[in-house]
């Protein structure tokens, strides 16, 4: 395995732990900061992320966090967002009125199709050949969101079905990805697949 | 499709995890986070960590024991309940390290603050938990602090739904003993369009079954059955043998 650099971005939103654990428990380097320096050395940036939309984009607009991190994704550092983290990828979110969110991936927040929330583990669908996430096709992840990711087919890598519904669960521009379940929740499967993540993204 | 949960319960009483009977008798366990170590270990589907002492107290959440919890780095979701008295109790329980928080005083002492929780936290992470038995006159909802019943009605009155995600539904009276979960309880279905978590007296995959089989029950949680043998919870799967679960998971360690 080769050992890589995590940063965790701390925004002051949510507890990191869980996150920090599993990529220790992958023998990555982990670090949880806002730190401008810190991020950019790191080989991935992780934005994990629960609660409301317009409040976590609020707290990463302090500072200037926001349109850092959008400038190093776009220098093709590897990125991956997190549940609220892959949701703050998108052009906007509808959730509490309209936000502005970092723009990375094109598409919108909208809340579920056909139901309230999507809480419990589910399989996850592959709908392109994906190296990284691919092999977690058929595999159940730990969801717990009441808004999804209504992106192009072009960046969906994955859904689920629930209800005769199905929504976006993971998308990919790139090195940036995001992932609307808790991979860090998600027990082997969570770990297999940010394994793959962290190891591929940039090479793949 | 989302699978049917199957959620292993901590009770903590005093720091300590216990066994619980009938909400009156209680037995040491040991420290909840090894117990919590092991359903995860053991592939639960969630684990509840419910601190019975806290309300009744006036102590607020039981941070120390979510901050021993949250050092083990679990990859298994965890909700907590337990002295959470308003919207500040449940973020300071979520950046402890839960995941979800349950709910019970709350709902007898200020309703009107899950609307503030639920706004912060998302209202897909706040679950209400309603103790409940059949009474001479239908069902009736237990305040567990100074056990005084209610009518169900009174109880359903005060609950501000909208705010909720889910309804855990705990047997009280049967809490602790094998197979009694008194399943006339499910009627509480009928009252409202909630998902149903059922809890108390569920110990034996036939009986596990029948309650899944409901279609308004998404989760069962099962206490102090699992700690009677290793990997009672895989047992307990492998036993339901059902697609709507999901298959049961065996740590492999390296």
């Amino acid at each position: 395995m080769n050992r890589k650099t995590v940063a965790i971005v701390d925004y002051g939103v949510g507890n990191h732990t869980s996150v920090l654990r599993t990529f220790q428990a992958l023998g990555h380097r982990c670090r949880v900061s806002s730190e401008r320096e810190i991020l950019a050395a790191a080989d991935v940036l992780v934005l994990p992320g629960v609660g409301a939309f317009p409040a976590a984009m609020s707290a990463l607009h302090r500072d200037g966090l926001a349109s850092y991190l959008c400038e190093l994704a776009r220098q093709g550092k590897p990125f991956v967002g997190l549940c609220l983290g892959m949701q703050l990828l998108a052009d906007a979110s509808l959730e509490h009125g309209t936000t502005t969110g970092l723009g990375l991936i094109p598409g919108t927040v909208r809340p579920l199709p056909g139901m309230d929330w999507h809480i419990g583990w589910n399989s996850l669908e592959t709908v392109q050949h994906d190296p990284l996430i691919a092999p977690s096709d058929g595999e159940s992840f730990y969801f717990n969101h009441s808004l999804v990711f209504d992106v192009p087919a072009a960046y969906q890598a994955a859904i689920c079905r629930e209800r005769e519904s199905s929504f976006t669960v993971a998308v990919r521009r790139g090195n940036v990805v995001g992932l609307q379940f808790h991979p860090e929740k998600s027990q082997a499967s969570g770990k297999q697949l940010l394994s793959r993540l962290v190891e591929g993204l940039g090479h793949a | 499709m989302l699978k049917k949960r199957l959620i292993g319960v901590v009770t903590v009483k005093n720091g300590w995890a216990v066994q619980s009977f009938g909400y009156r008798r209680h037995l040491p366990l040991g420290r909840p986070e090894v117990l919590v170590q092991n359903l995860d270990r053991w592939g639960a589907d969630e684990i509840l960590v419910q601190c019975i002492d806290r309300s009744s107290s006036g102590l607020g959440p039981d941070l120390e024991v979510l901050g021993e919890i949250s050092k083990l780095g679990i990859a298994t979701p965890l909700i907590y309940a337990g002295g959470i008295g308003g919207r500040e109790d449940a973020v300071k329980v979520v950046s402890h390290g839960a995941d979800r928080i349950m709910v019970d005083a709350m709902v007898w002492d200020s309703p009107q603050s899950l609307e503030a929780v639920a706004r912060d936290l998302g209202t897909q992470a706040v679950i209400a938990h309603l103790p409940v038995r059949m009474g001479e006159d239908g069902l009736e909802a237990l305040d567990y602090r100074d056990r005084v019943e209610q009518p169900l009605g009174s109880w359903l009155e005060r609950l501000p739904l909208e705010w909720v995600s889910e309804l855990m539904v705990t047997d009280w009276s049967n809490e602790g003993s094998p197979g009694s979960f008194d399943e006339r309880l499910l009627t509480v279905a009928q009252l409202l369009d909630k998902p149903i978590l059922c809890f108390g007296g569920i110990s034996e995959a036939v009986q596990l079954q029948r309650v899944l089989a409901h279609p308004q029950v998404v989760a069962a949680g099962v206490g102090n059955f699992l700690s009677y043998q290793e990997h009672a919870l895989q047992t307990l799967k492998k036993q339901l043998g059902s697609s709507a679960v999901r298959t049961p998971h065996y740590e492999v360690r390296r």
